[in-house]
């Protein structure tokens, strides 16, 4: 309990607290442009942090980690562009909600479902951290084989409308991860001598492509028709009833998206895609997802918000980062002398409850500038298409070449935004595709790596507790239509 | 099969490699760079393969909250991800070879070099200060039945050992099969991660019987007895472990380190070489730096000067590529 005041103690300090708005406002910024993540501009400030003392740098870099990942979903409901890849799944439905004039309702939605996701997670992270950690031992390839199989058995039910199609997008996005160099026998694949892929095809480019570039071609098409004037007179924020209807895409989403966080492979954007299925598949509005269910929102920002806090587990408590941005918040404490592990919770309480505090802070005072500026940020949906498209193909490019400073990259955006037109056109969806590529590699990889360690015996699989109970449901999932067509027709 | 596929997709690059070598050699011919002019007065590119963030990439950051005070200019990371080295290398081929490009490398580069998939020839490598030098350490889990080297040893001559490292053919593939060979243990069986923190993981839970570990990858793991460190791939002990043995101990001539040091390529002056040279050595002498390599784990001998660190790339250089023709992954 002292450590618990100690902390709070340590963060009402005038000069802490200003650095964690200022690392809430930065995050919500850089997290909103496409491109710019927190991760990166964790990197790009860690030689700032080295200046303050370990409480105060790792508070800053929490706060950033935190509002990033909400900031994200702005830019993604109102031009369809994932500011950060975790929102990627956002998209999906706040940008036709933004599209029907319900923007501020998206936006409101988003602030508040990302701060319950975040401070559940902020929570578990206190009371369960050294439980939880364990979590992480439990896990080895085979266990991620089976969960990745889990995931991919979902693709058919999410996005567009025919569940072949989106089988046929899903193959093709896992078709896309294996280009590069295999990790278990050290073999190019699809490649084609350009050794930029030798690292495989970078996920923000596609990102960026698929839904950004696509997108304006898609307006670019409606050229010359009489252009939907978007019914914004007053921007409205979410109500009471909306809130109600989220409640259980909240809830479901802040659990799921707390545990994929600790798991060390996988982050904020796959937790996000997996509970925007599972929102839709809890949901009784299911007809809805696609075309603006606010579900849609409430249930991904949730889960990505979750994360964070999830992902600061293994971070503390293993010293093995949950994400990249856990990955330069960890380089950033070791440089300030303090190395986290299991030893971490006994030697230094205090600072444990600095990261409770501070983390618990951004996510109110976000969620705070989220709600206060809703309206403000809604109006860039009345921006006329004449400004707006072409300032969106800049940031594009740019938040395409930043990361790694490769026009390959910006090339790859450039193909993608193509093809996602393409595929709209044809009554394809972007989800399955993103998810194959997310999926796919995690698949293989692990697929190989267990079979190297069952020396090649598939049958080993069935010894681990952990995946026989993964696998089994997803043949409940996969079989589930079948039995109840079955189990309807005994009944009549 | 692999062997063909790898020749059919790497010769266009062979060729497109000479022709950008013969175009840049020839822009040097036109700008002959003159040795009276001050050295250095203008912002000094150090070019990496890491990310923002990456490991090598904050050794670089790090090495340069001193240098503007040691070379009295500024300095700049330029971060070209992608091809194990082949971007940062291509890039730095382009710049004109007058000191103001150096770069941060690894061994990685180097193997890149030897499939012939950069634009670079080994013999244009020239070094300059070595950063880094973190020696390979090979651990078990806490439940392992194997407590010692020599049980270690003797139950990798029975049966080939399952060890978990990183990506096949890469550093600690190398590192794990010039041992084994050292040693006299059937050849492992690799089992392949995407980094430290899934070697630590799965040699904890015991997927692997052996991780080969940097000591920082593990420091916590160590401390809180998951991990037991049996053997350091090195001539001589490492700090923090004083009390596992060193390959030497064991009469093994056996040491693999993860290295990263600072090289330019062949062509600028000799005088320069120098300068930068003793810049860097001043510049890792600093404080922040000192606290950086005790931080992370690394060994306190780390920073080196041209003479060691050249002789390094060397050794490896020459292990290396025999080592990859037995493992049947270079022709």
């Amino acid at each position: 309990m002292d450590a618990v005041l100690a902390g709070l103690a340590a963060i009402s300090d005038p000069y802490m607290l200003f650095l964690v708005l200022a690392g809430t406002v930065l995050g919500i910024i850089v997290g909103a442009l496409p491109g710019i993540s927190g991760s990166t501009t964790t990197a790009l400030l860690l030689p700032l942090t080295v200046m303050m003392s370990p409480t105060q740098a790792i508070a800053f870099l929490g706060a950033i980690y935190c509002a990033a990942n909400y900031g994200g979903s702005i830019t993604a409901i109102l031009i369809n562009t994932p500011g950060d890849p975790s929102a990627s799944a956002t998209a999906f439905d706040g940008y036709p909600m933004a599209v029907r004039g319900e923007a501020g309702r998206a936006l409101g939605m988003s602030a508040v479902a990302s701060a319950i996701g975040g401070i559940f997670s902020v929570f578990v992270l206190i009371v369960a951290a050294p439980l939880l950690a364990r979590l992480a031992y439990q896990f080895g390839p085979p266990e991620y084989f089976a969960l990745a199989v889990f995931g991919l058995s979902m693709v058919a039910a999410i996005g567009g409308d025919s569940a072949v199609k989106n089988l046929l997008a899903a193959a093709f996005g896992v078709l896309l991860a294996t280009v590069g160099l295999d990790l278990t026998t050290g073999v190019e694949r699809f490649t084609f001598g350009v050794y930029a892929l030798s690292d495989g095809i970078e996920f923000i480019p596609v990102l960026i492509g698929l839904f950004a570039i696509a997108e304006l071609l898609e307006q670019a098409a409606q050229h010359g028709i009489v252009q939907k004037v978007i019914a914004l007179e007053t921007v409205k924020l979410p109500t009471l009833a909306d809130f109600r209807k989220c409640a259980k895409a909240i809830t479901i989403s802040s659990v799921i998206g707390t545990f994929i966080g600790v798991l060390p492979a996988l982050g904020a954007t796959t937790a996000a895609l997996f509970c925007y299925n599972e929102t839709k598949r809890w949901s009784k509005y299911k007809h809805e997802f696609g075309k603006g269910a606010i579900e849609g929102v409430a249930g991904p920002e949730a889960a990505n918000n979750a994360a964070v806090g999830g992902a600061m587990v293994p971070t503390l408590a293993l010293g093995i980062p949950g994400s990249t941005t856990t990955a330069i918040i960890l380089a950033g404490m070791i440089v300030q002398g303090v190395r986290p592990g299991p030893h971490l919770f006994t030697e230094q309480p205090t600072l444990l409850y600095v990261v409770f505090w501070s983390m618990l802070a951004a996510n109110l005072l976000y969620l705070v500038l989220g709600l206060g500026a809703a309206k403000l940020f809604a109006r860039i949906a009345l921006i006329p298409n004449a400004y707006l498209w072409p300032a969106v193909f800049v940031l594009s490019v740019v938040g395409a070449y930043a990361p790694n400073q490769s026009m390959i990259d910006v090339w790859t955006m450039l193909i993608f935004g193509v093809v996602g037109f393409a595929l709209r056109r044809y009554g394809f969806s972007p989800a399955p595709l993103i998810m194959g590529l997310v999926l796919g590699k995690l698949v293989e990889e692990t697929m190989k790596q267990s079979l190297l360690i069952f020396d090649q015996s598939w049958l080993m699989f069935l010894s681990r507790p952990v995946v026989v109970v993964l696998f089994a449901v997803t043949l409940a999932g996969l079989f589930a239509p079948v039995i109840a067509k079955a189990w309807r027709r005994v009944r009549a | 099969m692999t062997k063909t596929d790898n020749a059919a997709i790497h010769a266009p690059i062979s060729r497109r490699g000479f022709a950008v070598g013969a175009v840049a050699a020839a822009g040097l011919a036109a700008l002959p760079v003159r040795a009276q002019e001050k050295f250095p007065d203008k912002t000094i590119e150090v070019v990496t393969h890491a990310g923002v963030g990456g490991g090598t990439d904050i050794t670089a950051r790090m090495m340069m909250v001193h240098a503007p005070g040691a070379f009295k200019t500024e300095f700049a990371v330029v971060n070209k991800v992608g091809g194990s080295g082949a971007a940062a290398l291509g890039y730095a081929t382009g710049k004109p070879r007058d000191g103001y490009t150096i770069m941060l490398i690894t061994q990685t580069h180097l193997l890149t070099i030897m499939q012939g998939k950069a634009q670079v020839k080994y013999d244009e490598i020239v070094g300059l200060a070595r950063a880094t030098d973190d020696p390979q350490i090979l651990m078990v889990g806490k439940s392992s039945p194997l407590k010692s080297a020599s049980e270690l040893i003797a139950a990798g001559k029975a049966k080939p050992l399952k060890v978990g490292a990183t990506q096949l053919g890469g550093v600690d593939h190398l590192a794990v099969f010039g041992f084994a060979k050292k040693a006299g243990i059937q050849q492992p069986t690799v089992v392949p991660f995407r980094g430290g923190g899934d070697i630590v993981i799965n040699t904890v839970s015991g997927n692997v019987d052996v991780g080969i570990l940097n000591y920082a990858e593990a420091e916590s793991q160590v401390k809180a007895g998951d991990v037991r460190p049996l053997l350091t791939l090195a001539a001589k002990r490492l700090g923090p472990l004083p009390d596992v043995p060193s390959a030497k101990d064991l009469g093994l001539d056996a040491s693999y380190s993860t290295v990263r040091g600072f090289v330019a390529l062949k062509g600028v002056p000799e005088d320069r070489l120098k300068i930068l040279e003793d810049g860097l050595l001043k510049a890792m002498g600093g404080q922040m730096y000192a606290s950086y390599i005790q931080t992370s784990g690394q060994s306190p001998e780390s920073v080196a000067g041209r003479k060691g660190w050249q002789a390094q790339l060397d050794a490896f250089y020459t292990e290396g590529q025999d080592a990859l023709k037995a493992l049947g992954l270079l022709k």
